[in-house]
């Protein structure tokens, strides 16, 4: 997915005049055989890459959101500096909690690699400071660990697998644009079981719930024409999982979509350009920057018509870390032609961070 | 207004007395002079009376209330002195650093009368002692004689029930001194005030009331020479330039030697 | 009352305007000093903590190794970084550098920009050349007050030196949310890091833990999991460190202006008591008419107050106005030289401005006490008639008794005082036996004064001169009061001087012995250039011998400034040699580690001769035997000596900083070019001997400039109560005089009896104060500089300078009495005998 095309704005890119001794970012190769768990593991060789968990938990509550992504960044103007504290990949986090009839709650962390913060090669263990995201276990023992903590929120959560990975695009090789260079390696892992504690104010208490897991390294990534995209994952009532993106031009016009539906027995679907649309039913306007969200679309995928309604209107993100940045991350409700829950993604939106 | 019974006073070390079981009394608006020897202990005996010297036995009764001088600390001495004691000295003894007005409104302060008062009483005074318009001066500008008059002002300025002077015409010329002692005796008269005198000059002594003789063997009671006039109407004539003829003293108030 | 209260004060100031603006200056003169200094300090140490919080941060825990050549782990960073009540690590490497040719040594601090921008906002680096990239491609970033003062441009290319290390790179940008002043560069920590080591760490790890932890019980509990070489602190320790630095300056800065506030209160004490004197007259009256006695007590110490509270106001604005000046022209440098450039903004507070006010009252009243007192137990009648009694009725031998055990109490206690350590540092004790030794002076005064006198009357005088000590043994008071004011000025003189010239003949041995070659070469602290160290090994070189130092830092506890650490090529079994040891010297066994400390590691960790001791060495727990104890009088924290041999043993990297040449014989203008072509090429300093000692006996008589100040305003207020008391004196003794002029005696002899009489004073005076003042000096010297500066010396009375002083005091004290003498019979006699008051 080229969906955080947004984050990498200049102070990760390198330096033209230090450039010269580095490697150059490897391309994601359709036809390449992904192997797990070592491609759970980081893929420093490419510009880009991201470990995204969202869910909804039933328990203490029911429709609370979370959400942690682990964000890899490589940058190539110190490939030949001696040291290893050398910036050669930069990780930041994002946090979020979403509670129905309340605001959301986020944190952030960033760190570069080998500065209190880590990734694994071989498998997904990524870190900065305590924040971690850690794949154990083979089989029935296999779990991913989770672990935020802030002081408005923290939780530590076991997900644990029922269902195989969906591999996105053709084996995991998804496409993003017209371009055939404009790809991502990317891998989903719908409906994962989700048990732990949720510590609000202070107070600790028990979590369960569903939850959503995915894996996307790229390195050539977002054409010209993109400023943003919408996109939705979401684990449906029964049992099946439903993935569906577009890339929007500065007019809202969409230059690229792409949907996959696996159903509760295992039968995949993909929907190209043509059968994807999202359309706005309803804008919320952050009262922080003006922007002004569809947080109410209407997504028609083949013959499924598609609505989605946010738990709560703002679940606005705006980060500082590395650099200011404002996105729409949010849960809502799926309704229609099928039934679910999941997380919206609304990017572009702000004007600051319009490219 | 002023009563002494049975006062006794040895300086330390010496081998008697230097007075002993004194007893006298002066009446309110009497004058009473107090004569004798150069150290026969005229002005210890003042300053008992004052509470400046403390007696070694007796008691000293100042005023309507009859407070005992005696009996009290040093503050409160220095409260009462302050209450019903008006001084007249021979060196006068105006502070040079204060005006005349300031001067005499120096007991008001000490007595915390009204501020508002002060300016009224102390132009008051100062018309009656003749002084009118003195107010602002410094002392250092003033005559012997006007000195006095400031003095005799700042003794009266309070209306103290008992005047104390030490030689009060001592250093003036006679003709000044005559002006001044008629002005004490006139004012200490009209104040109803008792005053008690203390002079070697004869002449101020027969202005007054009584004599008093202090002497080696107590105290001696003598009437000035002169006819007697009853009554307390007559005074000292102040530009008569003579001695007058004291008036006669008042009913069963006279001193008495008592040895 | 208070009408009356205010007249008199209102008449004693208008009629003696001179002595009440003095006594008033006094005071606003030992106001002033304390307040300034404390202004100036306050502001400094604002500034600098100003300036190491936007350098710093506010970090919850700062870890950092206790060697200067050690470093915080990388391992290690991670397991703290992990700790869950860590809300963020910060990794810090700074060094000193060289930018190109420029020979002044710039701190490099390395950041990790994503940390930093939480913590140490103030070092965010501002993009100022696109085509460098940013901070994480390797840029380097200069303070506004760096790129002014070496002419810096953003864009251009700069060359990073330290040791042979060269860095080269483009400045890429400015650091603009740095305070103006502050001299310094940013770049990247790893690019720090790979040019200029440490080569398996940081130098200093900074925490910010989540909000609502315990931050000391988290240190705490970390401060047991630390390796040894490795101390973790609050950010307030270093804080304390930094004012720990000047505290025993400050200190004694302030003592010595509590000193000139004394001695204000001192010529309050003679205005006052000759006010009462010449007043006694009109207090006797006033008395008489009836003011309360109490009101005789408190008149008096109103007018105290009336002198204290103005002088004190206006102590406080020339105080600021001096701070103010201060700051502007010198700056707020304390003699650290870490913000030398800075200009700290003086604020002044409401509370210690009260204080100070306070203070300055309270000296003024302490000044009046003693008159107060006299004034109210004057007999009234006796002072009606015959004017001021000196001797207070209640003078009787049973109290000559109580002060005469007093006395010998007093010279029990000050021997006792001298041996007591240090209070928190502070030489409390000392002080206190200072002040002590002054109150036994001041004691002693009358006794001097009648035994000077006593035997004065039994030889044959002249029939006045006789007349004259006839009458100070009557009526002592105002002649002790005279001499007691030049006892505590002349002592406070002598000790000044004394303290200087022992500390200033000890300097000039030490610089003896620590400067053996003629030539030096150093580096402020960074490595030398291989190169030049090279270029020395080298045949043809006009010197016959080299000396090589190191030097770093141990910290040995947060809360104080590191220790210095010396490496010095010396021989193990002559260490005497180089170093100027106050003691014994052991020779070790090869192979035990061995150290030498300076006496200030003496006397601030009760180190000895022959003790083991732990030290922090490269990162590890290392176990050294104190083999002496030498004399440092440049490190006032503490160094540590110890042979290189010992230290490469350890594993140590001989980094030389400094050298130690000597020419052959014959080729000393040879060797004089060779060294300033090599410093030139290599941006470093060299030093002949002899500029060194000179820089450094300058540098210690500017810094004692302020002392002298104090010590001749100290003469002068001395001098001016001398007159006062004499004058006062004298016209106490108005008709006496006339009496003694209408007999016969001339106005000549009459004057020449009173001079006479002044001479004896001031004799008495000065013999005591020269006695308190060696005393006092002694105290300075073996107590007081030791045990608040850790330097020790040998006591050295400066005769030259004494004498003469004390000459020209005697001298100014003979015409202060002429002067006296003078006014009081210009009078005509026939006026003053007639005068009744």
């Amino acid at each position: 997915m080229r969906r955080r095309r947004f984050l990498l704005a200049s102070l990760l890119f390198p330096g033209l005049a230090a450039a010269t001794a580095a490697t150059p970012y490897a391309p994601a190769r359709r036809g390449t055989a992904l192997e797990f768990p070592r491609d759970h593991g980081g893929h420093a060789g490419f510009r880009t890459e991201w470990w995204y968990v969202t869910g909804a938990l039933d328990l203490p509550e029911r429709d609370i959101g979370f959400q942690l992504t682990f964000f890899r960044v490589r940058r190539r103007s110190a490939d030949a500096l001696d040291s290893p504290f050398a910036p050669r990949q930069i990780l930041f986090a994002h946090a979020a909690v979403t509670l129905p009839g309340g605001r959301l709650r986020h944190a952030e962390r960033a760190a570069r690699a080998g500065l209190g913060a880590e990734f694994s090669a071989t498998d997904c263990d990524v870190h900065i400071g305590p924040w971690r995201m850690q794949r154990t276990g083979t089989g029935t023992g296999e779990h991913i660990r989770l672990r935020a903590l802030d002081p408005g929120f923290a939780f530590e959560l076991r997900l644990t697998p029922t269902q195989p990975l969906l591999l996105q695009g053709e084996n995991g090789w998804s496409q993003k644009g017209p371009r055939p260079e404009l790809a991502s390696h990317y891998v989903s892992w719908p409906q994962l079981r989700a048990e732990g504690q949720l510590t609000l104010d202070n107070t600790r208490r028990t979590a369960s719930g569903r939850a959503w897991f995915d894996h996307e390294w790229s390195s050539e990534v977002l054409g010209e024409a993109g400023v943003g995209w919408d996109w939705i994952g979401i684990n449906l009532d029964d049992g099946g999982a439903l993935m569906a993106f577009r890339i929007r031009d500065p007019s809202g016009a969409t230059v690229h979509a792409h949907a996959a539906l696996r159903d509760a027995a295992g039968r995949l679907t993909r929907f190209g350009p043509q059968d994807v649309s999202f359309a706005p039913l309803r804008h919320w306007q952050s009262p922080r920057n003006g922007a002004r969200y569809p947080v109410q679309m209407q997504i028609r995928i083949g013959p499924h018509t598609l609505r989605t309604t946010p738990v709560i209107d703002d679940q606005e993100i705006i980060a500082r870390r590395p650099l200011p940045l404002s996105y729409w991350e949010g849960l809502v409700r799926l309704d229609g032609d099928l039934r679910g829950r999941g997380y919206l993604e609304l990017t572009g939106y702000s004007d600051r961070m319009a490219l | 207004m002023l009563s002494v019974v049975g006062l006794g006073k040895r300086h330390s070390g010496a081998l008697r007395p230097l007075f002993s079981e004194l007893r006298l009394a002066v009446g309110s608006g009497e004058v009473v002079a107090l004569v004798g020897e150069s150290g026969v202990g005229k002005s210890t005996l003042l300053n008992c009376i004052a509470g400046l010297e403390q007696a070694d036995s007796g008691e000293i009764r100042i005023g309507p209330d009859a407070l005992d001088m005696h009996r009290l600390d040093e503050t409160a001495r220095a409260a009462l002195r302050a209450a019903r004691i008006g001084f007249v000295f021979q060196a006068f003894h105006v502070l040079p650093t204060l005006t005349v007005a300031q001067n005499i409104a120096v007991p008001l302060l000490l007595n915390r009368a009204p501020p508002a008062e002060h300016g009224e009483r102390v132009e008051s005074l100062l018309r009656r002692v003749g002084l009118a318009g003195f107010g602002p001066r410094w002392p250092a500008l003033l005559s012997g004689g006007e000195l006095q008059r400031v003095a005799i002002a700042r003794a009266l300025v309070h209306r103290p029930a008992l005047i104390l002077a030490d030689e009060p015409t001592g250093n003036l010329d006679p003709r000044t001194a005559d002006e001044v002692l008629a002005l004490l005796l006139e004012r200490v008269r009209e104040q109803q005030a008792g005053a008690l005198i203390v002079t070697h000059s004869r002449h101020v002594a027969e202005c007054c009331d009584r004599i008093l003789t202090l002497t080696p063997d107590g105290l001696e009671c003598a009437h000035p020479a002169g006819p007697s006039q009853g009554g307390r109407s007559h005074h000292p004539e102040p530009h008569g330039g003579e001695p007058t003829s004291p008036p006669a003293l008042g009913r069963g108030l006279g001193g008495r030697v008592v040895q | 009352m208070t009408r009356l209260a205010w007249w008199l004060i209102r008449a004693q100031f208008l009629s003696r305007r001179s002595a009440t603006a003095l006594s008033m200056l006094a005071i606003a003169l030992g106001v002033s000093l304390g307040y300034a200094i404390h202004l100036i300090n306050a502001a400094a140490l604002a500034d600098f903590a100003h300036a190491m919080k936007s350098v710093q941060g506010e970090p919850d825990a700062i870890i950092a190794p206790r060697d200067s050549a050690g470093h915080v782990p990388r391992a290690l960073i991670d397991e703290i970084a992990r700790d869950e009540s860590v809300a963020l690590v910060a990794p810090v490497i700074e060094t000193r550098v060289r930018l190109g040719r420029d020979s002044t040594a710039v701190r490099l601090i390395g950041i990790d920009v994503f940390s930093a921008a939480v913590l140490m906002p103030s070092l965010l680096p501002r993009d100022g050349a696109p085509a460098s990239g940013g901070i994480l491609d390797g840029g380097l970033y200069a303070s506004p007050t760096l790129l002014d003062n070496l002419g810096l441009k953003v864009g251009a290319g700069a060359t990073v030196i330290r040791g042979e290390s060269r860095w080269e790179t483009p400045i890429a940008g400015d650091l603009p949310a740095l305070a103006a002043g502050e001299a310094l560069l940013v770049a990247d920590i790893a690019w720090v890091q790979a040019h200029f080591g440490p080569h398996a760490g940081v130098g200093e790890l900074r925490v910010r833990l989540m909000p609502g932890s315990r931050a000391e019980a988290w240190r705490a509990a970390w401060a047991k999991r630390l390796p040894p070489g490795l101390d973790i602190r609050a950010a307030a320790d270093n804080a304390a460190r930094i004012a720990n630095i000047s505290r025993a300056y400050r200190v004694n800065l302030n003592v010595l202006a509590l000193v000139a506030l004394l001695t204000g209160a001192f010529l309050v004490f003679a205005t006052q008591l000759t006010a009462v004197a010449q007043r006694s007259t009109q207090f006797a009256l006033l008395g008489v008419l009836g003011l309360p006695p109490r009101m005789r007590l408190l008149q008096v110490l109103f007018e105290g107050v009336a002198i204290g509270l103005p002088g004190s106001a206006l102590g406080l604005t020339l105080g600021y106005a001096l701070a103010v000046m201060f700051t502007r022209v010198i700056g707020g440098d304390l003699g650290g030289g870490f913000f030398a450039a800075s200009t700290p903004t003086i604020v002044p507070e409401l509370l210690p401005g009260l204080g100070f006010l306070i203070l300055g009252c309270g000296a003024s009243l302490m000044g009046a006490l003693y008159p107060a007192w006299l004034n109210r137990i004057q007999p009234l009648a006796q002072a009606l008639k015959t004017g001021f009694a000196q001797r207070p009725p209640g003078d009787a031998p049973r109290t000559l008794h109580g002060r005469r055990v007093m006395l010998l109490a007093i010279v029990a206690v000050i021997p006792v005082l001298t041996r007591l350590p240090a209070i928190d540092d502070l030489p409390l004790a000392g002080y206190a036996a200072i002040a002590l030794v002054l109150v036994l002076g001041i004691a002693a005064a009358p006794v001097a004064t009648r035994l000077a006198f006593g035997a004065m009357a039994r030889t044959t005088l002249p029939a006045p001169l006789r007349i004259a000590v006839q009458n100070v043994l009557q009526a002592p008071l105002m002649a002790q009061v005279a001499a007691s004011g030049l006892i505590v000025s002349f002592a406070l003189t002598v000790s000044m001087v004394t303290m200087v010239a022992s500390f200033r003949t000890a300097l000039d041995q030490w610089l003896d012995t620590v400067l053996p070659a003629p030539h030096y070469l150093r580096s402020k602290g960074l490595p030398l250039p291989r190169e030049l160290l090279a270029a020395l090994e080298l045949p043809g070189t006009p010197f016959v011998r080299v000396e090589r130092m190191a030097t770093g830092s141990l910290s040995l506890d947060p809360r104080r400034p590191p220790v210095a650490l010396l490496v010095r090529e010396l021989d193990r079994a002559d260490p005497g040699a180089r170093l100027p040891f106050s003691g014994p010297v052991l020779t070790t066994p090869n192979g035990e580690i061995t150290v030498w400390v300076s006496e200030a590691m003496q006397e601030v960790h009760g180190l000895r001769t022959g003790q083991t001791l732990h030290l922090p060495l490269l990162g590890r727990d290392i176990e050294v035997v104190v083999g002496g104890v030498w004399r440092d009088y440049a490190r006032q924290f503490g160094a540590i000596a110890i042979s290189a041999t010992d230290y490469r043993e350890l594993g140590g990297r001989f980094e030389v900083t400094d050298l130690a040449l000597w020419p052959h014989p014959g080729s000393e203008d040879a060797a004089r070019r060779w060294l300033a072509a090599e410093a030139a090429r290599h941006g470093i300093e060299s030093a002949e001997s002899a500029d060194i000692r000179r820089l450094s006996l300058s540098i210690f008589d500017k810094s004692f400039a302020v002392t002298y100040a104090l010590e001749a305003a100290a003469m002068l207020i001395g001098l001016f109560g001398l007159a006062v008391t004499l004058a006062a004196s004298v016209w106490l003794r108005a008709r006496e005089l006339a009496t003694l002029s209408a007999l016969g005696f001339d106005r000549a002899m009459l004057a020449r009896a009173v001079v006479f009489e002044g001479a004896l004073i001031a004799l008495v005076g000065l013999a005591l104060g020269l006695a308190s003042g060696i005393a006092v000096g002694a105290i300075l010297t073996h107590v007081v500089n030791p045990q608040a500066f850790h330097w020790r010396m040998p006591l050295h009375v400066p005769w030259t300078q004494v004498l003469p002083i004390a000459l020209a005091t005697l001298l100014a004290g003979m015409l202060a009495s002429r002067f006296a003498a003078r006014q009081a019979t210009a009078l005509p006699a026939a006026h003053v005998l007639a005068g009744a008051q």
